[in-house]
Parts: C-alpha cells; structure tokens; sequence
C-alpha cells in the first residue's frame, strides 16, 4: 500500500524540477546580463554600487515597475495596455480631486483611486472582450480619454497633496526609519510578491496563459474567457492605480499632462524580462528584472554623464537585443 | 443590443462624472490665483463679432496664440485684455488646447481672417503652414504682429521672451548665489524645442564668458517630467558629488530636481534655480528650498504685442522685435506687486 | 540500376530530452513514389523536415544526384529541387490561386515594381493543364475545398520545377473522388521523371500509388519494402510491433437507456438544416458522411461554439439554453474537435494545466489552485488513458497526435462530461494508438456515458458506432443500426441529395 502510493507523489517531485529548470533556464540568463551591467558600471564608476545610489535605483524602478507588472499579465493573454501611463496619470488626479474638492479621508482617497484605475481597465476590457476591439485600439482610446479626463478634470494644473500631510511618505518616507531604504521600494517588493502570486497560484494567472496560449480551446472547455479578460484588464489598471499612487506621493502633487510614454517603459521592462507579446508565456520575476535592468542601465548611464540622446539608443539597443536572444532560445528549444 | 446600450451608459455616466468633477474644481476657491480669469470655452470668441456688431468702430485684434488652457496662456490673454481697454480695440483670444494641433490652429486662423480684424496676432505652431495665409491676409491690409513662438518672416513685429536673455539673467544669479566660485550641473527639459535649447545656451554662455571659476560639470535632460528629471537629478548627484548648485529649464525641470534633492537629502548642500513657476516651486521658493527662479511676463507679453497691433493699424512704426521681459523671483521679491500677478500655480 | 536522385545516409538530429532521428538512411529513386509510414513520433516527419530545410541535421550526409548537399534553409532545398506539401496546407487564404503560386517570385514588368498579373495567370493555366486539373487562377484561394488547395500546394510546387516532392498525409481530409483525382496527378509527376515521398497513415492507398515502403519506428530505420511484394499486415507488424485486432462493433444492447441528448430541429447557416436527432447512454452514435456536409457544423452548434439559429437541445429529458460553450459544458457536454491544435488544446501549456482547464473550480479555492489536487487528478488520468510523456508539466506541443487527443479526453473526463462528442476521433493518429482511441470509446461507453463520433473514415465509423446517422449537405439523409451499418450503404445515403431543394434553388 505505502509503496504504491509513494510513487506518484514522487513522481510529481520529479515532474517540478524538471518544469523549473526549464523556466529558470530564462530567467538565469536575464540575471546573467544584469550582474555583467551591474559589473560593468561598478568597474567605471565605483559608487554606482554605493549604498544611496541601489537605493535611488530601487525607487527608480517603482512606477515602471508596477505598471510593468500590471501590464505583463494582459501580454500574457496575448493582448497588450498601451493605456496604463494615461490610466496612472488620471487615478492619481481623481485622488487629487478626492482628497482636495471632496474633503475625503486619507485612506478613502488612495482606495479611490486604486478604483479609477481597476475601472478603467476594466473597461478595456469590456471594450476588447464585449466589443470585439481589438487589444491595442481598445487601449489606445482609454489612452487618449484618459489622458484628455486628466486635463480637463485638473484644469490643466497640478493638484497637490498637500491637504494630506504625510501623503509624500507614503513613497518617499523611510521603511522602519532606515535612512534611504523608501517605502515605495517596500511597497514595490509586497506587490511583485502579490503579483506573483496572482500569476503562479491562482486561476487568474492559469487563465490568462490558457487565453493567450490558445484563446479558442479555452472557451471551449467551457472558460468564461470574456470574463477573464475583463478581469485581468482591470487587474493592470489596478496595478497603474497603484503606480499612480506612488507617483503622485514621490511628487506630492498629480501632473495631470505626464504619463504619455510610460506604458512603452513599462511593455519594454516586460519584453526585456522575456515575456513573449504573443502571450501564452512568461514571467513575473523576469518583469521585476526588465524593470530592474531599465532603471539601472539609466542610472548608470547617468551616473557616466553620458548624453541624453545616447542613453535613450542604448535602452532601445538592450530592448532589441533582449528580443533577439529571447528568440534564439525559443527557437533551439 | 443590450450591451451596445450598456457601453453608451457607460460613457455618459463617465463624462456627467467628469464634468461633475470639472466644476468641482473650479468652485475650489484655494486653486484660482487672482489674475486668472475664469475658464472659457474655446469657441466663445468666434461668436463674439455676431454679439456686437454695433460696436464695430473699435479696431479688432484677433490674437491665436500656441495654446489655451494652461495659465500661461490666460496670462498672456490677461494681459492683452488690459491693453485693448486702454488702447480701445476689440480682441478675441483663441488657441488649440494642445501645442500640437497644426491643424486647429489654421481653423481658427482662417475664421478669424474672415471676420476681416483690423490686424492679426499669432503664435504659430507651424511657421511654414500659416505663411501663405498672412501673405493673403497682409494684402488685404491686415497688419501682422508674431508673440512668443511668432509667426515667421511675415511678422511685421516680434513680442517674445527673450530666452537667452532669461537664462543670463539665471546665470547672473546663480553666480552670485555661488559668490563667482562652483560646480554647476544642469537639468534641461528639451534639446529640440527651440525656447529650452537657447535657455541651456544662454546660460552656459553667461557662465563660460563671464565666470571663470564657475564649471559646468554636466547637462542632462529629463524630458520635463517631474519624476523622470527627480531621476536625473539623482544620478548626476551620484556621478558629481561636489556639485554646488542646479540650474533647471522648465517648471517640470525644476520641481523634478527639488524632488531629487530632497530625496538625496541634499537641499541643503546644493543650490536650486528654476524656471518658470507653480505652487509646489512656490512654496519650496518662499522657504528657501530653491534659491529663486526665472520668470517670463506672459502679461507683458499680452500688453506688448497688443500694443504693437495698435501702433501698426495706426501707421506708426513699430521695432521689430519687442523683449517682453523676464524677471528674477526669490523669496524675498516674489509678493511685489510687479511679480505675484506673473507666478501662477 | 535506377539512379538515385536523393540519398539520406546515417542521418541523426536529438531535440532537448528526445532523439528524434538515430542513423536513419532513405533513398529515392527517379520517378518513383516512395512510401514512408511509422506511428506518430516514428521520426518520419523530422526525417522529412530535415530534408526540406526546416530542421538542420545533427549527423550524416544528404545527397542529391550522388553530390553531396548542404540544405540549411528551406531557400537550399527549394533551390535543389526539393519541396514539402505540409499537411496542414500554408497557402493565404486571401490571395489568389496564381497569387499564392508565384508568392515571393511575382513576375515583374520592364518597369519596376509593376506585377505581370496577366504572364502569372497564363503561366498558372499552363501548370495545371499539365496536370489536368481545373482550377481557375484568379480565384480566392480560401473559397477552394481542401482538395483542391492541395492541388494548388502541388502546382506551386511545380512551379519551382521541383524534382522531389514530399507529401505529408496528403489524402488526410480528402473525399474518394478527390483521392482519385490525387493519385491521377501523383501518377503524372511520375511519368514526368519526378520523384515523390509519401507520407501516409492510409496503409490502403499505398498499395494503390506507391512503390516501395519505408518503415520507421521510434527514430530508427526498420526496413524498406517493395510495394508489390508487400503484405500489408506485415508493414503493419513492422510499424507497431504488434499485431493489431480488428473488429465490428456489437450492436447495441440496451435499447432502454435513457435519452441523454436529444436534438430537435437544429438549423445554424448553410451547413445545418432542420437536423433532429437522440443518443441513449452507453450508446456510441456515429454521423457519416462525406467532407462539407455539415457534421462538424451540428456539433459545434450543440455546443454553441457557433450560434444557432433555431432548434431545440434537451438534456436527460429536460430542455436547457445552451449560448456559450459554458453552457454546454455545464451541461455536461463535452467536444473533442476535429482540430485539435486550434480548438482542444493550450499547446504552449503543459498537461496538467490542460487537463484541468475545463475543471478549475474543482481545483482551486478562493481563486487559489489546488496544485496536489489538480496534480493527482492528472496523474490518475494519465494512468487510466496511458497518456504517454515524460512528465505531466511536459508541454503538449511536445506530444504525438494521440497522446494529445488522450489530453483533451482526460480534460472531459475531469469534468464528468455526460455526453461526449468526438469529432474525427482519430485523425493524425498512428494505427497503435488508433486501437487505443477505439478501446477508451467502448469503455466510455460502457461507463453510461453517450458518445457522437464524426468520422469521416468509414470503417472507423463501422467499428466503433452502434448507431450511424449519414448527412449529405446540411440534412441528415439516413440512419442505420446494427446490420444495416456497411460502407455501401453510408456511401448512398452520403450522396443522397435532397432532389426537391436542388429542383427549388436552381
């Protein structure tokens, strides 16, 4: 009896080393690249690796994180959010009128706005599951409203927090009084830990590979896949709702006309962390490390003065190249 | 069916929601400034001519400028009010609600001209579109008068900030905030628009021909996003430590690095001078948290090219281009009565 | 001696974890069909993708014309002649016939950049006048049955003067006459001094087309055979190893089961009209016909992956709405298509995560998955179907046709599905694995479970269905039990066509 139902349960354990392995294979690789950059402008200039300068990387890496890690669960269904720096923008400016013209408390205020952002993903995802729109016309136009909302409910000006006194530390104050270590970086870490959870431990993150793997099979065996998508749109408008949050409180004020440009930071921290546009596979750990090697490779080229025009090449350069690699290895496979 | 009906909802409940909050905003006394004037609708003016035929004795200036609804241009519009009155013309004051739409701008150029305005003042966005246009528009008599971008050789007067006056003026006090001896790094907002390049020039000019033992130890730019200049501050403290005081190009520029600064705890050690202006720079100026700031005078700006279009219908000669001015603003000037009205929020 | 246009000698190729290919050697003749046949995963078309350049080779040499190649790119072997009609066909639907033929080789007018659509529409006629086929070349390719698809793959590749032609199960979704047709132009080619590889499962048509047989087993070469000298039973042995067991099903014993599904007046578009029919439990209902008469389009509108427009769908007696596949599976309606790569299976998945697909809310708490649950499950349906792989976090793309279909029946199973549609059951499966399909039917079967096979191999159909019902064009045309169940008379009802309709519409 013991001996035979030993068996299988041995058999599983096999089963998930040879899955992990598999999926460490990319993952180990990324890292790879990321310690030779690290390495590389730690040898040219020392102090990159100074205890301040991880820490302002780490901060660096919040709103492009948290927006990459939202929109890395829509490419894993195969569709794609051009609308979460517009979203982040028009959460944190409807908090802003929350706090300012509504008198709301604090805590009301930041929930308000995580429920601007889910709202707005949610409906793009109506639009690209009951409308039939596709993924990056849908969002496209959530872009542009949101962005146009953002303006004209501000009246084109900054609204500032500072009817919330300690609204900046919520990003900026420091974790547990370590000098340098900011919340935002905590805040970061707790929600990559959610959102891997998310994606490895419930159906949210089963379904969303299923639909991007093959969206027709999984409506056949019965998924509600409009559903599902809709849930997981909303999901990356939460995660630019969070994104908003932090940003504002780093500003203390929302700036209703910024977040043009941040969704394609964010898809590219999510393509250099390995995850196919075509969906159906991925990663959150490889995400959390696109955006790493963003914010990090910026510094660094910072850190070297190197100008502008040529530290945006070189991120393009590193996009591409990630690709390329990325290819190659699913092509041996 | 039912769905279709649902998304409409949809979107109605959204924009009552919007414009809810829109004058929500408005009723909210602590974010007007005293020389704003009220929001408008854009297409307001277009149908003023029809409003008041009667008094068409009065001159009319129709005034296009770049765009609408930020307080630059409401101050601009302010000021060009103030001078119609005194100089007794009539205007209407439009622009495109981005500074991109090439397209809008030519609509309201051309239903202007059709209005027949006694003369025209434009910020153009696209010089090349609006020339032939002025060229028909000059031949009917109608005078031509550029402010801030202008509108190219068709301008028969120029009213602009000076940029590469403004940034001297910056480095001016910089150097004397520094006492003639530093390291100065720099957070730009654009190397492509025309107004940011010349105030990183005229700085760095200043500096080089005038300071000898002031350095310009780097220049970086951060696109005039708050959060991405902050960034950029950050590294360029990181890569110079020793850098004595910041120089920024633009509103976004400067609170950006304020927010670097500050959260390298560093305000203290490195001197900020901004650019332009707004509540957060405001505040952190009226604490001393940045040392001061450039001004232009978008008033001024109003006045001045107003004033041109007057002396044009009336014949008289008028300089081709007009400086309209910039002021230093610090802590200690900013309530005068000269300067307040020219700080927005 | 015959001269031998292509030789493949010791050739190997490994894939992570599987040697796909170990010291295999083939060779072909001028003007010869040869016959390559193995199960699934036999290595017959690695073996083949080799040779069209898909694959790169680990070891061994390819020879064409005693010279030997080097074939990196499917540009090489296009260029020495070689081509592969895939079975799944790659043409673009929206182009037309001469479009599609001279796809990235347009010819060009003096001017540049102009195409000569006029020389491109003359020089396809000429193709196929020389095949004898009739198809005219400004035709959408898309608005083509399969069959004639595939004869534009073969023209096409003719256009390359290719002198080696591989066909892969060319005559898999192909009706007799459309057979026919095929073999009369494979028989051209040959007359014409080409050479062709031939890919089939259809042990039936070799005998007819080919020459010789080449076996494959499990990556190695087993043996080659003259077609004429070979017994099919033979080739059979060679390929499984095993003898193989072929039956008529027994008829159907308990006639008083009760209904499990009865379908009344179903109509959905062109392809299904006013279709009524009942499966009881335990009782395996087969629908016939040939290709286009709308069986697919019945089952996919029970189970709502296409809208319906008008019918009834009672349940165990009860009538139920089925909108959404949803539906249908909460109903206990289960679909095993016909294609399984597009509509059963999450390929890039693995099989654990599609066998509990339609299932998950068993498996998970609160959005949480179950992991062991699901796992157990998955393990005890792998030992139950025998779904053969390495491991269940393998992902299906890895797996052979039947093993993949054991995948999507383990994902129904999961779900307790009641009425079980399998729609070609077996297609793309290898002769061993077909007995197993067969075998997992009857049990199913005998489970109480009601199944619907589509199948569009007739004696598939005679040895596995109690009940058949025959369609010819959207109308259920005849419905036979027991005795009456023979290949003649599917055929003439398959045919039958509703003369009265056809008088009214023309």
């Amino acid at each position: 009896m013991t001996r035979t139902s030993d068996k299988p349960s041995k058999k599983i354990n096999d089963n998930k080393m040879t899955s992990s392995i598999r999926d460490r294979s990319q993952i180990v690789i990324i890292l790879g690249i990321y310690i030779l950059m690290i390495l590389f402008f730690f040898i040219l200039k020392p102090n990159y690796l100074s205890y301040d300068n991880i820490m302002t990387i780490l901060l660096a890496t919040c709103v492009n994180g948290l927006l990459a890690l939202g929109v890395s669960f829509v490419i894993f269904t195969g569709g794609i959010d051009i609308s979460v720096g517009t979203v982040m923008t028009f959460s944190s400016v409807m908090s802003g009128i929350a706090l300012n013209n509504w008198g709301l408390p604090l805590p009301l205020v930041i929930l308000f706005g995580f429920l601007v952002g889910a709202f707005c993903g949610a409906v793009n995802g109506f639009g690209v599951a009951k409308m039939y729109l596709p993924p990056f016309i849908a969002t496209m136009a959530m872009q542009m409203i949101t962005k146009g909302l953002s303006l004209v409910v501000s009246g084109i000006k900054p609204i500032y927090f500072t009817a919330a006194p300690g609204y900046q530390n919520i990003a900026t104050g420091y974790f547990l009084g370590i000098p340098g270590f900011y919340n935002a970086i905590v805040i970061l870490l707790v929600i990559a830990v959610i959102a891997y959870i998310i994606f490895s431990k419930t159906i949210i993150g089963r379904f969303a590979l299923a639909i991007g793997s093959n969206e027709e099979a999984t409506r056949l065996s019965g998924v509600k896949t409009d559903n599902w998508k809709i849930a997981i749109y909303s999901l990356c408008g939460l995660f630019a709702g969070f994104a908003g949050l932090i940003m504002s409180s780093r500003l203390n004020s929302a700036q209703p006309q910024l977040g043009a440009g941040y969704e394609l930071e964010a898809i590219a921290a999510a393509v250099i962390g390995g995850n196919s546009l075509n969906g159906g596979e991925g990663s959150i750990t490889g995400t959390i490390l696109g955006a790493l090697i963003i914010s990090s490779l910026t510094n660094g080229l910072r850190i070297m003065s190197v100008p502008t025009e040529l530290q945006s090449a070189i991120v393009g350069l590193v996009l591409a190249l990630a690709v390329y690699f990325d290819k190659r290895r699913r092509i041996n496979e | 069916m039912k769905k279709r009906i649902l998304a409409l909802l949809l979107i109605v409940s959204i924009l009552a929601f919007v414009v809810g909050c829109q004058q929500a905003s408005q009723d909210q006394p602590s974010q007007e400034t005293p020389q704003k004037p009220a929001e408008e609708p854009a297409q307001e003016p277009a149908e003023e001519p029809a409003q008041e035929p009667s008094s068409d004795e009065k001159p009319y200036v129709a005034m296009i400028a770049l765009g609408y609804g930020h307080q630059f241009w409401q101050a601009v519009r302010q000021g060009a009010e103030n001078a119609a009155e005194e100089f007794g013309v009539r205007i209407t004051f439009e622009g495109p609600e981005e500074e991109t739409m090439v397209d809008k701008q030519l609509d309201m150029l051309n239903t202007a001209l059709s209005n027949n305005p006694a003369a025209i003042a434009l910020a153009a966005i696209d010089v090349e579109a609006v020339t032939p246009i002025l060229k028909d528009a000059k031949s009917k008599g109608i005078r031509v008068v550029g402010f801030d971008s202008g509108c190219g050789d068709e301008a028969e007067s120029h009213c602009s900030t000076d940029n590469l006056q403004a940034a001297a003026l910056a480095a001016e006090n910089a150097a004397r905030l520094l006492e003639g001896k530093g390291k100065i790094g720099i957070v730009g907002h654009s190397q492509t628009v025309i107004d940011a390049v010349q105030r990183v020039d005229g700085f760095v000019e200043k500096i080089k021909n005038e300071y000898p033992d002031i350095e310009i130890v780097d220049i970086q730019y951060g696109d005039g996003d708050h959060l991405k200049s902050a960034e950029v501050t950050k590294g360029m403290l990181q890569a110079h430590p020793d850098i004595d005081l910041i120089y920024t190009s633009n509103e976004g520029a400067c609170v950006g690095a304020y927010n670097g600064l500050k959260e390298a705890g560093k305000l203290n050690e490195v001197i900020l001078v901004g650019f332009d202006s707004s509540a957060a720079m405001k505040e952190a100026i009226r604490n001393g948290e940045i040392a001061g700031a450039i001004t232009q005078d978008p008033v001024g700006m109003g006045y001045k090219t107003v004033e041109a279009a007057v002396k044009l219908i009336k014949g008289e000669k008028v300089e081709e281009f007009i400086d309209t001015g910039c002021y230093w603003y610090d802590a200690s000037n900013m309530d005068e009565d000269h300067i307040a009205p020219l700080l927005y929020d | 001696m015959d001269s031998k246009v292509l030789e493949m000698r010791n050739i190997s190729k490994s894939f992570p974890g599987v040697k796909a290919l170990d010291d295999v050697s083939f060779d072909l003749k001028a003007g010869e069909v040869h016959a390559l046949v193995g199960e699934n995963g036999a290595g017959k078309s690695t073996l083949m993708k080799v040779l069209a350049g898909i694959y790169s080779k680990d070891s061994g040499a390819i020879l064409i014309n005693g010279n030997e190649v080097k074939i990196e790119s499917v540009r090489d072997a296009q260029r020495l002649g070689i081509v592969m009609i895939h079975q799944e066909l790659n043409l673009m639907n929206h182009l037309t016939v001469a479009e599609n033929i001279f796809i990235g080789r347009e010819y060009k007018k003096k001017f540049p950049l102009f195409l000569d659509a006029g020389k491109q529409i003359k020089k396809t006629r000429e193709i196929f006048s020389e095949l004898n086929i009739d198809i005219d070349p400004t035709v959408k390719v898309g608005k083509l049955t399969v069959a004639k698809q595939q004869m534009v793959e073969i023209a096409k590749a003719l256009s390359y003067d290719s002198k080696i032609l591989i066909m892969d199960e060319p005559t898999a979704s192909l009706t007799d006459s459309e057979i026919e047709d095929l073999f009369r132009i494979v028989r051209t080619l040959k007359e014409e001094g080409r050479s062709i590889i031939y890919i089939s499962h259809r042990l039936e048509e070799l005998k007819i087309i080919s020459d010789r047989i080449t076996v494959m087993r499990d990556g190695r070469y087993i043996d080659t055979v003259k077609t004429e000298e070979a017994d099919i039973d033979d080739v059979i042995k060679m390929m499984v190893g095993r003898e193989i067991f072929v039956k008529k099903q027994e008829p159907f014993k308990n006639e008083d089961a009760p209904v499990a599904l009865k379908v009344e007046n179903l109509s959905a578009g062109r392809m299904v009209k006013n279709v009524s029919f009942h499966v009881r439990k335990g009782e395996i209902l087969g629908f016939a016909g040939l290709m286009g008469a709308g069986r697919t389009e019945v089952a996919r509108a029970i189970f709502a992956a296409e809208n319906y427009e008008s019918g009834d769908i009672y349940i165990n007696g009860r009538k139920v709405k089925i909108k959404t596949p949803n539906d249908a599976v909460k109903a206990g309606i289960a679909y095993l298509s016909e294609d399984r790569r597009r509509y059963g299976l999450a390929l890039g998945m693995n099989v654990d995560e599609n066998i509990s697909m339609a299932n998950m809310k068993k498996f998970s708490k609160l959005l949480f998955i179950d992991f062991k649950k699901s796992f157990t499950n998955s393990q005890m349906q792998r030992e139950k179907l025998d779904i053969r792989t390495p491991s269940l976090k393998q992902r299906t793309k890895f797996l052979s046709g039947g093993n993949q279909q054991k995948v999507v029946l383990a994902k129904w199973l999961t779900r307790d599905s009641e009425i079980i549609i399998f729609d070609e059951p077996t297609r793309g499966i290898d002769v061993g694995a077909k007995n197993e399909i067969y075998k997992l039917l009857n049990n199913l079967a005998q489970q109480g479970k009601a199944i619907i096979v589509i199948s569009s191999e007739l004696p598939e159909i005679i040895r596995t269905c109690h009940r058949v019902l025959v369609m010819c064009e959207g109308r259920i045309t005849g419905e036979l039990i027991g005795d009456e169940i023979d290949q003649n008379t599917i055929m003439q009802y398959a045919i039958k066509r509703d003369i009265n309709n056809g008088r009214l519409s023309s």
